[in-house]
């Protein structure tokens, strides 16, 4: 019997995309200013992680090791062929503090899910007392 | 991954943009300084200095990073500090020590204006970035707090 559900796994992994996320939009706001510098962006899809892991080594023996392939489902990509400013940087300073709003509220809200996961746990093996 | 990666992030961007306004102060302090460098026995004036930027991530962890598939998000540093090459402006001064045969004094390049503009996109830039560490800082309390 599974005494850590589906649901631990998923949000902790939901937790990480918003990690990588707050990374991203720091490292963003951070090079605000820094002539030529192309903004980046998260991409989570589970297509993306589905088609990596079909990926396998071609192997002429079975003991070869397969490929190590396993994907964090997102992929970080570079915003290019835009300015938003004359110097050649493209970094929306509005957007990306709308995105870290957004990303925080998002974060405690997954973190809030995972502490009542947890409290349910412990409900349970107190045997509601 | 460390989990203050986020934080020095921002750290670093704190400081390059005290860099920036130090710089600029320098130079709005400066405005009228006639005798900035002696070349040859000849006083110049004070040349306006332009900090240059650049995305941090030639270290090695950060092309590590990169290869894993993960955020290369290292943050910003100041590169150098240039020298702004416009020439100078020559004002109409005779009594002026600094005066050549015809009376005129070469003052330095530096336009009050552009530093405003440069100070208020500095400051307005500075607190992005705190708002940005603050919000960092609030996630990583709140994860504190799973399980309690």
């Amino acid at each position: 019997m599974k005494l850590f559900s589906n649901t631990i796994n998923q949000l902790e992994q939901a937790i990480n995309q918003s990690t990588t996320k707050q990374k991203v939009i720091s490292n963003n706001i951070a090079n605000v200013d820094t002539p030529n510098y192309k903004a980046q962006d998260v991409r989570f899809n589970q297509s993306f992680n589905n088609e990596l892991q079909k990926l396998s080594a071609n192997k002429t023996n079975n003991k070869h090791i397969d490929f190590g392939t396993t994907g964090n489902g997102f992929q970080i990509l570079t915003k290019k062929n835009s300015n938003y400013q004359h110097n050649g940087n493209n970094v929306d300073i509005d957007q990306e503090m709308t995105e870290i709003a957004k990303n925080q509220i998002q974060y405690n809200a997954l973190i809030d899910r995972l502490s009542s996961k947890f409290n349910s746990l412990k409900t349970v093996i107190k045997g509601g007392n | 991954m460390s989990i203050f990666q986020v934080i020095n992030t921002s750290a670093s961007a704190l400081t390059a943009q005290r860099v920036r306004m130090d710089v600029i102060s320098s130079n709005m302090a400066n405005m009228d300084s006639t005798r900035g460098k002696l070349v040859d026995g000849e006083w110049q004036p004070y040349r306006r200095k332009i900090v240059v930027t650049q995305p941090q991530g030639d270290q090695f962890s950060s092309f590590l990073n990169k290869a894993m598939g993960s955020s290369d998000a290292d943050g910003v540093k100041v590169t150098e500090i240039v020298e702004d090459e416009t020439p100078f402006e020559l004002i109409y001064d005779p009594d002026h020590p600094d005066a050549n045969e015809e009376g005129y004094v070469a003052m330095p390049n530096v336009d009050p204006l552009k530093e405003m503009v440069d100070l208020i996109s500095s400051t307005r830039s500075y607190e992005a970035n705190v708002t940005a560490m603050n919000a960092t800082k609030g996630m990583l309390m709140k994860a504190l707090e799973i399980g309690k």
